[in-house]
């Protein structure tokens, strides 16, 4: 089991209740888009999954970690294997690509380690293959106030890569990207995922890119899941009432006609736009 | 692009070659403040020391001198006001003749901003000294010296600031025809005001721990009486004052902040946007300038009198021209290097531990500790310090360091409060540990602030280093009072200019190094 959250509801500190009576569990290795309305609590519900709010009511059990770790020490220990890409890079504008990647195992490292690297990079290797497979082998020693904002997204990702965790949460983590960098980027994620067992939860605006490349799909409306179902079975309808409201246009990433059925039909066309 | 297996940072190269200077440097000057930490456990200065602190408690409170001290600390506040009140009215005028703003061509203005330049660069302690030698003893002094130097400073602050906000409108106003005292009026005061003010109230903060010091060389207030309580070695006192002290300063702390929270309340909704607070702060201002300069004998207007303006004449006269003897350079260049030794070190000092302050400062005791150190002045600071390890450099960059690092301390938590959190965060929900964490996410964010307070605070000790002196605590100030006391104005003269340039090249070299870290 990756995750299980049971009768979640969060509540912010304002009073708002962001999500409500969420139950959902994932099996270790799933694939799961959200998608939804903006401030349908996508983000909220990443950041439950990702233990940086815990739930005001409910239980969110996240890895084997039971419902919330006892100790300070467990607690990082289970953020050790969570690696979250986040909607806008949280990443110091002075700091170089190289420390921003390796900053990704301050977790797992000693230490000493940690702060050696800040001296001199402890793995170039490991961040520069980290980078490369998101194109930026070029830019390791590049300081990330000078890179685009597209750029500097790919660095969120290639630290996430080079974290390696169990869980991938992705909060709209190609939003900066153009549609067919954000579809190569989308299949990386998916296929680091699928070579290493670990379970990927990523929101998503574009619905074309969620239900082209994803098995299964959660739909978030005012806080709570409007439909949580196979890809195959998310239709137009179901769609149009989960985005009513944002000028019945659906949000998509690549403007082609009747995209559904080609992303039905595991979506020819956006892969024919990657290569 | 595939990865070269054996590639090297870059930027190693340089970083080692920085971690081999910065101790090459560092080393000589580290020894020229004779930086020798067992001296603050040598048995001889414990005992002094020792003695010196045990008579802390009780604080004194006889009623003679509690009256004492009731009458100095009215004087102090009277000559920081009077002093404000004097270089706000010398600010204003240079400050618009210097700023370039408003203007249509832009201008140089040399010749306000040496003398700027001069009014900032000589130390308030130093033309306080002087004007005692010319006026005699009392506040007159302090007062004087107080308003050419913070006008001098708010002058070039006030210029920096009205260069600093959008040029757009007062252009506007100029090409529509509007002479350019007005179209900064209507153009640029509305959007620099709130700093204008600010920075006023913040310089009348300092001008108060100032004043606190004019004492030491005879101007009146509160550090006449502690410079006798020290020569005395009389503890009790110099507890006493010492926390008088602190409530002054914490006071003007409190007022000044209220001051500039208040000046972020939008207007109220009619015609004038001066209200009841407004008047009453105004005419309290007033009441107060005036009471400052009834005050005792601050009476400036005898200053003009025939025979005073002779006297400043001829004493004057005699500072020219200054002694340019190889000797005599020779002794002023090692006061040089000494007085640059003590603010490197003093500074450093307290970056290091003001960093160590600041870091856990949410805890009551570090807050407390850092506000004492701050509110002593690094010159009281100073006639502590030589009793702890003994006159020289080394008790002056200790004092320097006491004082700054609750500066920094303070300075230093605020940037890091205000640093973007998000990085932190994100890395902490990875499971980084906290230090890693904040080394990685906080401190790159909060960085170039830090480094900046670091310079600029160094800029305003190498002012202070050169003054230490004056208790015995090394450095050119030690110089300066000796010739000073002798009478050989000549000699004085080169010192002070030394002291000028000094203080040019450390702005010019702090600058360099601010640019060097963008
Ligand atoms: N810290 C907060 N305090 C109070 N309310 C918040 C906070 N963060 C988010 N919200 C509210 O919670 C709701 C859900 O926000 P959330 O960020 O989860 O939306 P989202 O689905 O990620 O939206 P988007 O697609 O625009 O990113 C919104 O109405 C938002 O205003
Ligand atoms: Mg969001």
């Amino acid at each position: 089991m990756a995750f299980r959250l049971n009768g979640v509801g969060l509540a912010y500190a304002n009073g708002f209740d962001a999500l409500k009576g969420i139950t959902l569990q994932a099996a270790q290795g799933e694939r799961i888009a959200l998608i939804g309305p903006s401030g349908a609590g996508k983000t909220s519900l990443l950041s439950v999954l990702g233990t940086a709010w815990a739930p005001t009511v409910g239980t969110a059990e996240i890895l084997d970690a039971g419902d919330r770790p006892r100790s300070a020490a467990a607690l990082a220990r289970l953020r050790a294997r969570i690696g979250t890409i986040h909607q806008s890079p949280p990443i110091p504008g002075r700091q170089r690509a190289v420390t921003a990647v390796l900053a990704g195992r301050l977790g797992r490292w000693p230490a000493w380690k940690s702060l050696a690297s800040l001296i001199y990079p402890l793995d170039i290797p490991g961040a520069g293959a980290a980078l490369d497979r998101v194109d930026l082998a070029d830019k390791l020693f590049a300081r990330c106030d000078q890179l685009s904002g597209g750029q500097l997204q790919r660095v969120g990702i290639a630290r996430v890569l080079y974290q390696q965790p169990d869980l991938i949460l992705a909060d709209e983590p190609v939003s900066a990207l153009d549609p067919a960098l954000a579809l190569a980027t989308i299949r990386l994620l998916i296929a680091d995922a699928e070579a290493r067992g670990a379970t990927l939860v990523a929101s998503l605006h574009a619905v074309d890119l969620a239900i082209g490349n994803f098995s299964r799909i959660v739909g978030v409306k005012a806080g709570r899941i409007a439909f949580d179902l196979p890809a195959g079975e998310v239709g137009i309808p179901l769609l149009h009432e989960l985005y009513a409201g944002e000028g019945g246009e659906l949000p998509v990433q690549a403007h082609e006609p009747h995209f559904l059925s080609q992303a039905a039909a595991n979506d020819a066309a956006t892969r024919a736009a990657c290569c | 692009m595939l990865l070269n297996p054996s590639a090297r940072d870059p930027a190693a190269r340089s970083r080692l070659i920085a971690a081999l200077t910065v101790p090459v440097v560092l080393w000589p000057l580290f020894r020229a403040a004779e930086v020798e930490p067992g001296a603050l456990f040598d048995p001889d200065n414990l005992k002094v020391i020792g003695h010196f602190l045990a008579a802390f408690l009780p604080p004194e409170s006889g009623a003679e001198f509690l009256g004492y001290l009731a009458r100095a600390t009215l004087e102090t506040l009277a000559i920081a006001t009077a002093g404000m009140v004097l270089a706000f009215l010398l600010a204003v005028p240079l400050a618009y003749l210097a700023t370039g703003a408003g203007r249509e061509q832009p201008t140089l203005n040399p010749l306000t901003r040496s003398l700027l330049t001069v009014l900032r660069g000589i130390p308030e302690l130093v033309w306080a000294l002087l004007f005692v030698r010319v006026f005699g003893l009392g506040p007159a002094a302090g007062v004087l010296a107080l308003g050419l130097t913070y006008g001098g400073m708010l002058a070039k602050v006030y210029a920096e600031i009205l260069e600093s906000v959008d040029a757009a409108p007062a252009r506007v106003l100029r090409h529509n025809g509007a002479g350019r005292p007005l179209a900064m009026l209507y153009g640029l005061l509305p959007l620099a005001s709130k700093e204008l003010a600010s920075y006023t109230v913040y310089r009348w903060e300092c001008a108060i721990r100032a004043s606190v010091v004019m004492g030491f060389v005879g101007a009146g207030g509160l550090g006449q009486l502690m410079d006798q309580a020290m020569k005395m070695l009389n503890g009790g006192e110099a507890a006493t004052i010492l926390l008088t002290f602190m409530l002054l300063v914490f006071s003007a702390d409190g007022l000044s902040g209220w001051l500039r929270r208040s000046l972020d309340r939008p207007p109220a909704n009619r015609p004038s946007p001066f209200g009841g607070r407004s008047a009453f702060f105004g005419l309290a201002l007033l009441a107060g300038a005036v009471a400052s300069f009834k005050y005792r004998d601050i009476d400036l207007a005898s200053l003009w009198r025939l025979e005073a303006v002779n006297s400043i004449g001829t004493f004057v006269a005699d500072f020219f021209p200054p002694d340019l003897s190889a000797d005599w350079l020779d002794k002023v260049a090692r006061g040089v290097w000494e007085t640059l030794a003590i603010s490197v070190v003093g500074t450093l000092l307290a970056a290091v531990a003001g960093m160590l302050l600041a870091l856990p400062r949410r805890w009551m005791p570090f807050t407390v500790l850092l506000n004492t150190l701050r509110s002593v002045p690094e010159l009281v600071w100073a006639t502590m310090t030589v009793l702890a390890v003994g006159l020289g450099p080394f008790a002056g960059a200790l004092a320097l360091a006491l004082h700054t690092a609750g500066v920094l301390g303070r300075l230093y938590a605020e940037a890091l409060a205000n640093a973007p959190p998000a990085a932190g965060c994100a890395l902490r929900l990875a499971g980084a540990p906290g230090s890693p964490a904040f080394c990685y996410g906080t401190l790159p964010g909060a960085a170039p602030q830090l480094v900046a307070y670091t310079l600029y605070r160094w800029e305003m000790n190498i002012r202070m280093a050169a003054i230490l002196g004056f208790v015995g605590a090394g450095g050119l100030g030690q110089l300066l009072y000796v010739e000073l006391s002798l009478f050989h104005q000549a000699r004085a003269s080169t010192v002070i200019v030394a002291m000028l340039l000094l203080s040019i090249a450390v702005d010019q070299a702090s600058a360099w190094l601010r640019r060097k870290m963008h």
